[in-house]
C-alpha cells in the first residue's frame, strides 16, 4: 500500500490550490475557538471530551471537522451552536463572545428537526419570524425554497417529504435567518449513499452562490475530503487537535476528483490520523474456520 | 401467471400471520363480527333454550299450605326447585279429589267464608294463562266474572289456550274444578261460590335466563318504551336524564383539561414546575376521588356542583401527569433548533411545545374523557341522586334489569361516538400528523368532505390532497 501512495504527497499544492490557501487566510475570520475545553463528571472524576482546542474559520471557508468516534466533535458544535456551555475557553464570532445559541449561527442536525406543525414554506420562515419579521419573510422566504429546489413542496408537511428533502427544508431554514456561519452536525448521516452524494453536491453548489462559511461535522472520510477547504482532524480521549488538513484538491469539485491522487492522498491520510493502527489489525484476529455446507475443513 | 392461479394465490393467504396487515375486506368483516359476535353469543343464550337457561320462569303458580313463600307467574325460580314446587301441589290436591267430587252443592260446609277465599285465589292462577292468550286484558286480571267464564269455556273444550298451552294435568284439573262449581253456579256469583277445597293447578314454567340477564328483544323493547316515555312531575324524561349525565361529565372534565393541561404542559416544559408539582399530584392521585365526596358535598352542598368537582378531582391529577409525560416526549432537537433559529425562551413555548405537543394532548384528553365516564356513575350518587344513575340504581332495586341495559348500552354509544368523532375530527385539526394522510375511516371522510362540499377552501383540500403527495414523496 504504501508503495501507491506516498503519506505525505497530501502537502503538496499545485500553485493554484497553494494561491487559494494564501487568498482565504487573508480574509477576515468568523469564527475563532480559544483554548476551548470540556470537561464531563462521570462518577468520581472527570472526562474530559475537548482539551484545548483552538482554531479559526475564515470567511466563505468550508471547513469539516472529523475524528474517531468519542472525540467529541458533536461537543464541539453543540458548544459553538451554543446549546452546551464550555468549562472554559471561549468562541468568538467575528471577534465578540458568544454565549447561548442565537439566529447568527445557524444549525443543521442530523436527526430531522423540521417543526412538523408547520409546512415547508412556514419552516423556513420560523427564524425571520422569530425575529418579528412577519408577511414580509414570505417572498423570501420563497427563494430560498427556490436555492434548495423545493418550491413545488412550499406547501407540504415535512412529513410528506424524504429524509433527503427534510435536510434541504433544514438548510433553507437555518440560511433564511442570515447567519454568520452554517453549523452542520453530519447532517447527511442518517441519508442512504445515493442522496447523501447527491446532497453534498447540492450543498457544494449553494454554498458556491452565496457568501456563508460552513463548519461541518463528518464522520465519513470521502464526505471530508470532497466538501472542505480545510479539515479539522480530532484525536479521542481527550479531544485533541490532531491535524489541520488542507485539501490540496482544486474547486470547482465534481465527483470525478474522487480517483485524483490528492484526493486519495488526503483520504489516506484522514484514515491513517483516525485509524493509526486499527486498520491491519483485523489481519490477526484470530477466526474459527467454518464451512458452508458443514463439511469438515480438514 | 393465469388469472385462476393468481386467485388461488389470494386464498391460501394466513389468516394468523404475526404483525402482517389483512386485506381490508378481512379487516372489515372482522370488524364487523366484533360488534355482531357478543350480540349473537347474547341471542344465542337467550333464545336457544338447550343454552344455560338455569332457571325456570312460572306461568302458573300455585300456592302451598303452610309455606310462607309465595311465588307469583312471572317469578324466577331454579330448575332443581321446580319439580318439587310441582310435586308439593300434587301432594295437596291427593286429598281433595275424593271430597271434591262427592260433595253436595246443598250442604253447609263449616268455616266456608275462608275456603271460599281461599278458591278465589285457585281461580285467579289461572289469569296469566288467560292474558298471555289474549282472552282477557291485563286489567281484567283480577276481574272474577271473566276468569270464571273462562274456567268454563276451557273445561268444556270451546276455547283451548295455545300460548302457553295448559298441561294435560291441569286440563284434567280444569275440568275437575269447573265440574264442581258449575254444580254451585253456572255463571260467577260471589254470593253463590264453591266452598268446597278447589284443586290447585300444578305450577308451569318455560326455562329462562336469571332475570340478570334478559333477552335482547326486551331490552330493545323496555329501552324504546323507557325512551319514548313522557315526563312525569317530578320524573324527569330520560333525555333529559341523560343531558343531565353529559352536562356533570363534560363539566368536570372541561374544567380538569382547562387546569391541568395548563399546569401539565408547564411541568414538562419547565423542571422547576415539574419538581414542584408532580411529586404531590403523583401521591395525591392515588387517594380515590370518591373518598372525596362527602367532603365535596359539604363544600359545594347538593345540586351538581359537587358531582362536577367529582369527576374534575378523580380526572385532573392524571391529567396533569399524562400532560407532562407528553409534552416531555416532544423530541428535544426541536426545541434546540428552534434555539438556533432565535427563539426566546416565551416563543419556545407558544411556537414550539404547545403546537408540538397538541396532537398527543388531544389523544391524550380523548383517552381521559373516557376516565371522566368512569367517574359520572360515582358521581351521580353523590349528595341527591340524579340523572341515569338514579335512573339504573331504582330499576336495578327492582330487578327490572331490562330497563337497566338500554341505559348501559346508551352510557357506551355515548361514549363511544364521542371517540370516534373525536378521533376524525383529530384528522382535520392536525393534518401535518404522519396519521391523517393516511386511509381515512367512513366517519372521516364524512366530516373531511362535508366542509369541501361547502366551501372550495385551500385549507380543506390541502388534506385529501395528502394521499397525492405521499405517493410523490421519493421524487
Amino acid at each position: 500500500m504504501n508503495a501507491l501512495v506516498d503519506p505525505l504527497s497530501y502537502r503538496e499544492q499545485s500553485p493554484a490550490v497553494r494561491a487559494r490557501f494564501e487568498a482565504l487566510k487573508e480574509r477576515p475570520v468568523v469564527l475563532s475557538v480559544e483554548n476551548l475545553y470540556k470537561t464531563f463528571p462521570c462518577g468520581s472524576g472527570v472526562v474530559t471530551a475537548l482539551k484545548d482546542v483552538s482554531f479559526q474559520v475564515y470567511r466563505r471557508e468550508f471547513m469539516c471537522v472529523i475524528g474517531p468516534s468519542g472525540c467529541g466533535k458533536s461537543t464541539l458544535i453543540r458548544i459553538l451552536a451554543g446549546l452546551e456551555d464550555s468549562s472554559s475557553g471561549q468562541v468568538l464570532l467575528d471577534g465578540k463572545p458568544v454565549s447561548g445559541p442565537g439566529p447568527d449561527r445557524g444549525m443543521v442536525f442530523q436527526s430531522y428537526t423540521l417543526f412538523p406543525w408547520l409546512t415547508v414554506k412556514q419552516n423556513v420562515m420560523f427564524g425571520p419570524r422569530m425575529a418579528g419579521k412577519g408577511s414580509s419573510a414570505e417572498p423570501e422566504a420563497r427563494q430560498w425554497i427556490d436555492l434548495v429546489g423545493l418550491s413545488r413542496f412550499e406547501n407540504s408537511y415535512p412529513h410528506q417529504l424524504s429524509g433527503g428533502m427534510k435536510q434541504r427544508v433544514a438548510i433553507a431554514r437555518a440560511l433564511a435567518n442570515r447567519p454568520r456561519i452554517l453549523l452542520m452536525d453530519e447532517p447527511f448521516g442518517a441519508l442512504d449513499a445515493q442522496t447523501r452524494s447527491q446532497m453534498q453536491s447540492y450543498l457544494l453548489q449553494i454554498w458556491r452562490n452565496l457568501d456563508i462559511t460552513i463548519l461541518f461535522i463528518t464522520h465519513d472520510l470521502d464526505e471530508a475530503a470532497y466538501l472542505s477547504d480545510r479539515i479539522l482532524v480530532l484525536k479521542a480521549n481527550p479531544g485533541e487537535v490532531d491535524e489541520m488538513i488542507e485539501v490540496p484538491v482544486p474547486r470547482p469539485r465534481t465527483p470525478s476528483q474522487f480517483v485524483t491522487p490528492e484526493f486519495i492522498a488526503t483520504k489516506y491520510r484522514i484514515d491513517q490520523l483516525i485509524h493509526p493502527e486499527a486498520a491491519h489489525e483485523t489481519d490477526s484476529i484470530p477466526f474459527p474456520r467454518m464451512t458452508v455446507a458443514g463439511d469438515d475443513v480438514e | 401467471m393465469s388469472p385462476d392461479s393468481i386467485r388461488e394465490k389470494r386464498l391460501r393467504e394466513p389468516w394468523f400471520a404475526a404483525r402482517r396487515d389483512l386485506s381490508p375486506r378481512r379487516a372489515s368483516l372482522l370488524t364487523l363480527l366484533s360488534f355482531t359476535l357478543p350480540l349473537l353469543i347474547w341471542s344465542a343464550v337467550s333464545y336457544l333454550p338447550f343454552l344455560w337457561h338455569p332457571d325456570m320462569e312460572l306461568q302458573i303458580s300455585a300456592d302451598r299450605e303452610n309455606v310462607t313463600t309465595v311465588y307469583v307467574a312471572g317469578d324466577r325460580m331454579s330448575r332443581e326447585f321446580f319439580p318439587e314446587f310441582q310435586e308439593a301441589v300434587r301432594q295437596q290436591n291427593q286429598p281433595l279429589k275424593a271430597t271434591l267430587e262427592s260433595f253436595d252443592p246443598a250442604a253447609e260446609v263449616p268455616n266456608g267464608a275462608a275456603l271460599r277465599r281461599a278458591n278465589k285465589k285457585t281461580l285467579r292462577h289461572l289469569a296469566p294463562i288467560l292474558t298471555s292468550n289474549h282472552w282477557i286484558t291485563e286489567e281484567q286480571a283480577k276481574d272474577d266474572a271473566a276468569i270464571y267464564a273462562a274456567w268454563g269455556e276451557i273445561a268444556s273444550g270451546r276455547k283451548i289456550p295455545e300460548r302457553p298451552r295448559l298441561s294435560d294435568e291441569n286440563l284434567a284439573i280444569v275440568a275437575r274444578n269447573w265440574a264442581a262449581m258449575s254444580k254451585v253456579s253456572p255463571a260467577y256469583d260471589s254470593g253463590r261460590f264453591i266452598s268446597v277445597p278447589l284443586l290447585a293447578l300444578v305450577p308451569q314454567g318455560r326455562p329462562a335466563n336469571p332475570d340478570y340477564l334478559p333477552a335482547p328483544h326486551e331490552v330493545v323493547v323496555s329501552g324504546i318504551k323507557e325512551f319514548t316515555a313522557p315526563p312525569e312531575a317530578e320524573r324527569p324524561s330520560m333525555w333529559q336524564r341523560v343531558g343531565h349525565s353529559i352536562r356533570i361529565v363534560f363539566g368536570g372534565f372541561l374544567l380538569a383539561a382547562l387546569v391541568g393541561v395548563a399546569i401539565g404542559v408547564l411541568c414538562g416544559t419547565y423542571p422547576v414546575f415539574s419538581k414542584l408539582v408532580e411529586p404531590f399530584t403523583d401521591f395525591f392521585r392515588y387517594m380515590p376521588a370518591p373518598t372525596f365526596s362527602t367532603l365535596l358535598v359539604a363544600i359545594f352542598l347538593a345540586n351538581d356542583a359537587p358531582k362536577i368537582a367529582l369527576v374534575f378531582v378523580g380526572t385532573i391529577f392524571q391529567l396533569v401527569l399524562v400532560v407532562a409525560n407528553t409534552t416531555r416526549r416532544l423530541e428535544l432537537p426541536l426545541l434546540e433548533a428552534a434555539q438556533t433559529l432565535g427563539a426566546n425562551q416565551a416563543q419556545l413555548l407558544t411556537r414550539v411545545v404547545i403546537p408540538g405537543v397538541l396532537p398527543n394532548l388531544y389523544d391524550d384528553l380523548r383517552i381521559l374523557l373516557g376516565w371522566a365516564w368512569t367517574w359520572l356513575v360515582i358521581a351521580e350518587l353523590v349528595g341527591v341522586k340524579s340523572g341515569l344513575t338514579e335512573f339504573i340504581e331504582t330499576q336495578g332495586r327492582w330487578r327490572n334489569f331490562d330497563s337497566v341495559y338500554p341505559v348501559i348500552i346508551l352510557i357506551g354509544l355515548i361514549g363511544f361516538f364521542t371517540d370516534q368523532i373525536l378521533s376524525a375530527l383529530s384528522r382535520v385539526l392536525f393534518p401535518w400528523t404522519a396519521r391523517a394522510s393516511c386511509k381515512p375511516n367512513l366517519l372521516t371522510r364524512a366530516l373531511v368532505f362535508l366542509p369541501r362540499f361547502f366551501q372550495k377552501d385551500s385549507s380543506a383540500r390541502a388534506l385529501s390532497d395528502t394521499s397525492a403527495e405521499c405517493k410523490i414523496e421519493k421524487a
